[in-house]
């Protein structure tokens, strides 16, 4: 049997815009992935957008890259005009400040890890309502009883509601979400009411509540219906994290969850330095002249097509090598999960970090300074300035890279966790993590490729965060599924 | 927790006044949803960050007969056929139910994000069907032919929005100006749950909202929420305006409850029923149940996303001038 190309376009229930093509050959006896391109359809061109711009406006126009993580982006953007503008100091502004951001930005991460755990990915397991949206959907090994897919179901509908309020807890603080004014460079604009405290607190003992006694427990049932799949989705195995949730005012503060990157396991974890970041483009659809530069000086001139590119997003690569992000690189480099990667390792990391962390928001609404301004006044520098915001998003590490000059902004750069993980090939013909993390996985039905789909959630990716990204002219061989020659 | 078809109806029938229905609505509405052949929703998504969706998902009512959240919107009022972000099918699959529909032009076509015409329209597709990809600009020409009506989500649909700003890379594009005919908009960064559920809603029972010059509803920002008159001037109903109430002008942030016009709020010139209207239910404030916010309520100025202005080239923080 020959090898088969099929495409799966769109690929749903992520953000944004996802093609996946893949080969399929019978290796051993078993049908398996044996090639892969990730290929986003998206391009927008936040840079240029930003390219003139007050400074200051990066965090409101930034968060507007994502729907789902735009709270990271605008702490991204806080955090480089914070350096620029040289925001510092041990204050109760600065500390409400902290307090306000983390707690905004947790509540999206409590939001983006229910979305994805119960909206996203579940339907991947079970057959859900019987009904639009929900149905048609793709046949699949189902392995759950009657009595199991009953109490997904249900807690699908409570995560519905769960999910709904983490942001009305994040809105208490921020005003709005997705898309708050609260990140200012200097700080956050909300000064925290007793009232504000005590219903913010309300909503996450809710939350902290739901985390620990359904969606924890659902995860381990899924996992342990599907242990295979803790062996499938393995990928390189380079977890790397930027970390994030800052616990004090410090220059160098001390982070909730690590700053780090493990290659192997023998090496153990290792600490990140920026400076090797570069980003490739011999297969993404931008001038050559742009390829294996550092972010802070990188610029985003897209032209289309070009020879063998396939993608916009460009493949950031960390001292030459692609690294993977999320819950699970975090998870690992914070010491907090055992060092296993696979579909049901993120999974399950990501629903263990929603635990850590809302606990410790628990501690930070607590800390808030009732009635005390979280803004520190600052200026924008009238010299040339280069400033870097580096955080996570709930799908992993994020870079803002800054350039002023007059006050504007005459370059902005950003690297997004989909950019590391639905990575093209780079210069060197390595493919991308979730690219490599297909290779191996075993396909039932290629018309319905339910395993391939399985291994893509798994990475949550978030198409429209990685801002380049675009499918190049498509060949004449790859053909959409259920369209292949012969075949339907 | 979720209703049936059938339930929902018997709730719109005992509170019909409550929801603003009328017998005539309440025998359209149930002709409407009844019916096999009720029209279906498609949702695509363009050049767009999907925070419309997400803002979709935080549906909350506690108006009798209304939708509770978004699962009873899909489950009970809408048929949404095609929805990426939360559909369960994906590629040949999805693309099918799509094209069956659009042949069948029994569908709303709800758009979210603006259209991007640079590299041919290629720098966003929308789907592939028998081997071919479907740029989003052509998705949208054929379905928005076919389409009862078309409602546009957020201000890229609307009126360009962030994708169209500044240097626009993708020469970006409203859907009104791409199709050449005025869409009916529910702008906003993002959109209001509330405010799309209605407009749907009102379509289904082949209601036409009066719309102002922009496309948008006139009664989302003229109707509060119970219903009476309501200023529509984000600043004439700001708790900080200084000629109401007195407060002082803020020179800097963290200045608590004072007004942020010399900040960069756009607030004098918006015009939206934003008051306690997000992430909650419409209208409560604390301590009731689900308080909704907004960026004022957070001494946050008014970007002004709801206008077709935003977000323009004028820095958020300097005094604004329209």
């Amino acid at each position: 049997m020959p090898v088969i190309t099929a495409a799966i376009d769109p690929v749903t229930r992520i953000e944004g815009h996802l093609k996946i093509d893949v080969q399929v050959d019978t290796v051993n006896g078993v049908q398996q992935v044996v090639d892969a391109h990730a290929v986003g359809t998206l391009f927008r061109g936040f840079e240029k957008i930003l390219e003139n711009r007050d400074p200051r406006d990066a965090s409101i126009i930034t968060s507007r890259i994502c729907g789902v993580c735009p709270t990271s982006h605008s702490v991204a953007a806080v955090l480089a005009l914070d350096a620029a503008c040289g925001v510092g100091g041990d204050t109760p502004e600065r500390t409400n400040s902290r307090l306000l951001r983390n707690l905004v930005h947790g509540a999206c991460f409590l939001e983006s890890h229910l979305l994805h755990f119960y909206l996203l990915s579940l339907p991947d397991y079970i057959t859900g309502l019987p009904m639009a949206p929900w149905l048609p959907g793709w046949r699949m090994d189902k392995r759950l009883d009657k009595a199991v897919v009953e109490r997904f179901r249900g807690n699908y509908l409570k995560a519905v509601e769960q999910r709904r309020n983490a942001h009305e807890m994040g809105a208490i603080f921020g005003g709005k979400l997705p898309h708050t004014p609260g990140y200012l460079a200097g700080g956050f604009t909300a000064v925290p009411s007793a009232n504000d405290q005590a219903l913010f607190i309300g909503y996450l003992n809710g939350l902290i509540g739901f985390i620990r006694d359904v969606y924890l427990p659902d995860m381990d049932l899924l996992g342990s219906l599907y242990a295979d799949y803790f062996q499938i989705g393995k990928g390189y195995g380079r977890l790397l994290s930027f970390g994030v949730f800052e616990q004090d005012n410090g220059a160098s503060p001390a982070l909730l969850l690590q700053s780090g990157r493990l290659a192997t396991e023998a090496g153990g974890v290792q600490a990140v330095n920026p400076a090797l970041i570069t980003e490739q483009v011999t297969y993404s659809w931008y001038e050559d002249s742009q390829n294996n530069l550092h972010p802070s000086v990188e610029d985003t001139r897209p032209i289309s097509p070009k020879g063998k590119a396939y993608s916009w997003l460009k493949a950031p690569r960390y001292d030459g090598l692609a690294y993977e992000c999320g819950p699970l690189a975090r998870m690992v480099v914070s010491g907090q999960y055992p060092y296993s990667v696979s579909v049901m390792d993120r999974h399950r990391a990501r629903a263990r970090e929603a635990l850590l962390l809302a606990n410790a928001m628990l501690g930070w609404a607590n800390d808030l300074l009732v009635g005390n301004s979280a803004y520190t006044p600052c200026d924008l520098p009238v010299a040339v300035t280069t400033a870097a915001g580096l955080t996570e998003a709930p799908r992993g590490a994020l870079g803002h890279w800054v350039k002023i000059r007059d006050q504007k902004i005459a370059q902005y750069q950003v690297i997004t966790p989909t950019c590391w993980t639905i990575s093209p090939r780079d210069t060197a013909g390595n493919r991308g993590p979730l690219e490599q993390a297909l290779i191996g996985t075993p396909v039932a039905n290629v018309d319905q490729p339910i395993e391939v789909l399985r291994v893509v959630h798994s990475v949550d990716p978030c198409l429209d965060c990685a801002t380049h990204v675009m499918r190049a002219g498509a060949g004449a061989k790859i053909h959409a599924l259920g369209a292949l020659p012969g075949r339907k | 927790m979720v209703v049936t078809r059938r339930a929902f109806l018997r709730y719109c029938n005992l509170a019909a006044g409550a929801i603003g229905l009328d017998v005539l609505h309440l025998s359209k509405l149930q002709t409407a949803l009844g019916r096999p052949g009720a029209p279906s929703v498609i949702w695509l998504h363009g050049s767009s960050c999907t925070g419309c969706s997400v803002s979709f998902l935080n549906r909350i009512s506690d108006k009798p007969g209304e939708p509770a959240d978004v699962a009873e919107v899909l489950a009970n009022h809408i048929n949404l056929i095609y929805h990426a972000t939360i559909m369960t099918s994906a590629g040949d699959t999805a693309a099918a139910a799509l094209k069956r529909a659009q042949e069948s032009g029994n569908f709303i076509l709800v758009l979210e994000g603006a259209v991007p015409l640079a590299f041919g329209g290629r720098c966003c597709i929308s789907y592939s069907y028998a081997g071919r990809e479907v740029t989003h600009a052509q998705a949208v020409q054929e379905l928005a032919a076919k389409a009862i009506a078309t409602v546009c989500v957020g201000a890229c649909a609307s009126f360009g929005g962030i994708p169209a700003s500044g240097s626009n890379p993708t020469q970006a594009v409203s859907v009104s100006k791409l199709i050449g005919r005025p869409t009916l908009n529910i702008s906003g960064c993002p959109a209001n749950p509330d405010w799309v559920v209605w407009a749907v809603v009102q379509l289904l029972l082949a209601q036409n909202p009066v719309l102002d010059a922009d496309g948008r509803p006139v009664a989302l920002y003229t109707t509060g929420h119970d219903g009476s008159a309501e200023e529509p001037i984000i600043h004439d109903k700001c708790p900080r305006n200084p000629g109401n109430t007195g407060t002082l002008v803020a020179t800097q942030f963290g200045q608590n409850g004072r007004c942020l016009e010399h900040l960069g709020c756009r607030g004098p010139h918006t015009k939206a029923r934003c008051n306690a209207s997000w992430n909650g239910i419409g209208g409560h404030v604390y301590p009731q149940a689900h308080p909704g916010h907004w960026c004022i309520g957070v001494n946050a100025p008014c970007h002004g996303c709801v206008e077709k202005t935003f977000p323009g080239p004028q820095s958020f923080y300097e005094p604004y001038e329209p």
